[in-house]
């Protein structure tokens, strides 16, 4: 029994163990705390950590690569100049690419990992209408601004979301613009070509809507190819079946380049002019991919360095032609406008918090790269939170020119 | 519609088959002879392209494109074989079992892999050679002069290799491995060999392609994806496995697209093809030309 009892007491822990192991849990929860408050604490916003900004546009197949490395240049060379000249509310400002690859499922995921593990204050680089549409419904679940910088089908504004800020030009801007064009130079029989995504669907369904408005004298055949075609031949050839006076080529990417060489191969150009519906030409290599063939070629543009920029927008024309050693064209310009927006409307919002950004730019009047009274209005229907930028017809005359050699032949 | 717009449908008609029978009989031949479909063939198609662009710009000039294109098909029959020995000889586990989703996993991630490599090296423009030849008119018809250079490549290309399989000894050691490839083990032929050869050269069928029609469909890093798509529509018309029915299963693909274009729709173009597949398959399971399959 005497036994016994010694070998309990020989298996409890002593005083002394007992006291030690308090003082351990109670520096341990003493230490977790500090070290939650020192380490883990998000640090108060005048410690100048940076403002994040995403962008989110296409860097790889199937996407519009091409114009993604654009967008993307546009956003670092804005936060460039932003972070020289002081940054906003003395914090720098952070560029967060992400590449949406021109799939809506890529870009939701990309949209959601720049919102929640990133930080970021705002999106913007938008190009593909499809994922544009997919990306803002997760801006607006999450409250953050989403600026586009070049998606144009109306259906991303007319859903009426409140995140979703659009200073660009849309598929019925274009239509009406180009019909005004075509009235003026007296072409009767007007052909289209263009691929099956948001943005040539939609300039279908609005030339064909407005021509009894806008041109009742015309005749029009549109003709609709994937976007990814690389043999657009037997379509040009029903077109040149047609006899059409002018030929618009409302495609993306490679098929856009195809349509003006394929044209050209079977004789249909250039007695017959193409009208780009986008400012396709001025994307590098487009001299390269289409030599001879695309002389002559028409297309809608945004920008001519002959314009007078705001003083931002100069200053972004010349950081950019030192640090990439080329003139910038409009997706770079609109992507560095839709960064100095976003910091215009944090400064007016002083603070960098989303919800705080969107009601700034719900009322505030803004800056951009070539106009200074960028405002959102809240009007019902297609522009909805749209800013409507200008457009130009230029005209490219010899192989090799640029924009700074483009004709201007029409500004509406 | 008039005659010279017909001829013009009906030429294009024809070049459209011939080019699609190069990538076709690509495919087909590497799956009679290994028994695996080569879902990145459109890759070494684009892979092509890129080497006879660089090749032009960079090495013999355009003045010399028709050197570009037997070395492009060389130097992709080279990869094709790298490519076999390094990421699908390891498939075979013991003596011919191997794991067959191996293969599908290897060669669908290659797609992802070959096409974001172009985008680092060449970055993400569009490039086009110079055409191969001027614009030659038959009569009123004006022909594009890649696409003239394009079939006549082809055609001489298709003729070597139908030679080459029925003619030659290791074009035998094609057919017998093809037909069973434990026969021609106990004939002293390495099948292992045979299937690297056969990656090899189907490979370099479709870089004979990419490299004949790199003016006329411009080289970037996505310009595969369609003529895969229609290789693989030309095979099962065509029959697996069978050479003459790609041949023949290219022509009418070509033909069907373009002339349901003319007289129906444009904007429809690629339905066609898939409703003649479906005809073809209702009435034939096995395609135009598939055989019978006894296994033993």
């Amino acid at each position: 029994m005497i036994k016994m009892r010694i070998k309990i007491r020989e298996d409890a822990i002593t005083k002394i163990q007992a006291i030690a192991i308090v003082v351990v849990i109670i520096v341990a929860v003493i230490g977790g705390v500090l070290g939650y408050f020192y380490l883990y604490q998000k640090p108060p916003e005048e410690e100048a950590q940076p403002i994040k900004i995403g962008v989110l546009c296409p860097l790889s197949p199937p996407g519009a690569y091409g114009v993604g490395q654009f967008i993307k240049r546009g956003a670092y060379i804005a936060a460039k100049y932003i972070n020289e000249h002081g940054g906003v509310l003395n914090r720098t400002i952070e560029i967060v690419v992400e590449d949406d690859a021109g799939t809506p499922e890529v870009g939701v995921s990309a949209a959601e990992k720049l919102i929640t593990k990133d930080g970021v204050v705002a999106i913007t680089g938008q190009y593909h209408s499809s994922v544009c549409l997919a990306v803002q419904d997760v801006c607006e679940q999450y409250h953050v601004p989403l600026l586009v910088t070049q998606a144009s089908s109306v259906k991303i504004t007319e859903k009426g979301l409140n995140y979703t800020f659009r200073p660009h030009v849309m598929d019925p801007d274009r239509v009406k613009f180009w019909y005004k064009w075509i009235n003026e130079r007296g072409f009767t029989r007007v052909a289209m070509i263009a691929e099956d995504t948001d943005y040539g669907l939609g300039l279908k369904q609005y030339c064909e809507l407005w021509k009894d408005e806008l041109a009742p004298d015309i005749e029009l055949k549109i003709i609709i190819v994937p976007m990814a075609s690389v043999d657009v031949t037997p379509q040009l050839l029903e077109i040149k079946d047609w006899n059409p006076d002018l030929l618009i080529d409302a495609c993306t990417g490679a098929t856009a380049r195809l349509v003006v060489t394929q044209a050209y191969d079977i004789g249909l150009t250039p007695d017959v002019p193409i009208l780009g519906a986008h400012d396709f030409p001025l994307e590098p290599g487009f001299w390269d991919s289409v030599g001879e063939k695309g002389e002559g070629i028409y297309f809608i543009g945004y920008y001519h360095p002959e314009m007078n920029l705001t003083d931002f927008g100069e200053e972004i024309r010349k950081m950019y032609f030192e640090e990439y050693g080329e003139a910038p064209i409009y997706a770079a310009l609109n992507t560095a406008g839709n960064i100095w927006i976003i910091k215009q409307a944090i400064e007016q919002a002083g603070s960098a918090d989303p919800e705080a950004i969107y009601q700034a730019l719900r009322t505030g009047t803004f800056v951009t790269w070539n106009t200074e009274n960028v405002k959102f209005p809240e009007e019902e229907g297609i522009y909805w939170h749209h800013f409507r930028m200008p457009m130009i017809i230029f005209q490219l005359t010899e192989v090799g020119q640029t924009l700074d050699d483009a004709k201007i032949i029409f500004t509406g | 519609m008039d005659i010279s717009l017909i001829s013009q449908y009906f030429f294009h008609a024809i070049i459209m088959g011939i080019i699609y029978c190069l990538m076709a009989i690509g495919i087909t031949f590497i799956y009679s002879i290994m028994k695996m479909i080569n879902w990145s063939m459109g890759e070494f198609y684009m892979i092509g392209s890129y080497i006879q662009f660089f090749l032009l710009t960079s090495v013999i000039g355009y003045e010399n494109w028709f050197f570009g294109i037997p070395l492009t098909i060389f130097i992709v029959f080279l990869i094709g074989m790298i490519y076999y020995r390094v990421l699908l000889k390891p498939m075979y586990v013991r003596g011919i079992e191997r794991k067959d989703d191996y293969i599908t996993i290897i060669t669908l991630a290659s797609v992802i892999l070959f096409r974001n490599i172009m985008v680092v090296f060449y970055g993400p423009y569009i490039y086009s050679p110079k055409d191969y030849f001027p614009p030659v008119n038959f009569g009123t018809l004006p022909i594009n002069g890649s696409k003239l250079v394009a079939a006549i490549g082809t055609a001489i290309i298709v003729g070597i290799f139908y030679c080459g399989i029925k003619k030659t000894w290791i074009g035998r050691a094609f057919q017998a491995t093809a037909q069973n490839r434990v026969g021609v083990q106990i004939a002293g032929i390495n099948p292992y060999r045979i299937d690297e050869l056969s990656f090899g050269i189907g490979c370099a069928l479709a870089a004979a392609s990419g490299a004949l029609l790199a003016p006329v469909f411009m080289v970037f890093p996505t310009n595969g994806a369609i003529t895969t798509i229609k290789g693989f529509t030309i095979i099962i018309l065509g029959g697996l496995g069978s050479i003459i029915g790609s041949v023949i299963g290219a022509m009418l693909l070509g033909f069907v697209e373009v002339f349901g274009s003319a007289f129906i729709s444009a904007s429809y173009r690629d339905i066609y093809g898939f409703i003649l597949l479906l005809l073809v398959l209702a009435f034939k399971p096995k395609g135009l030309f598939g055989e019978r399959e006894r296994l033993v």
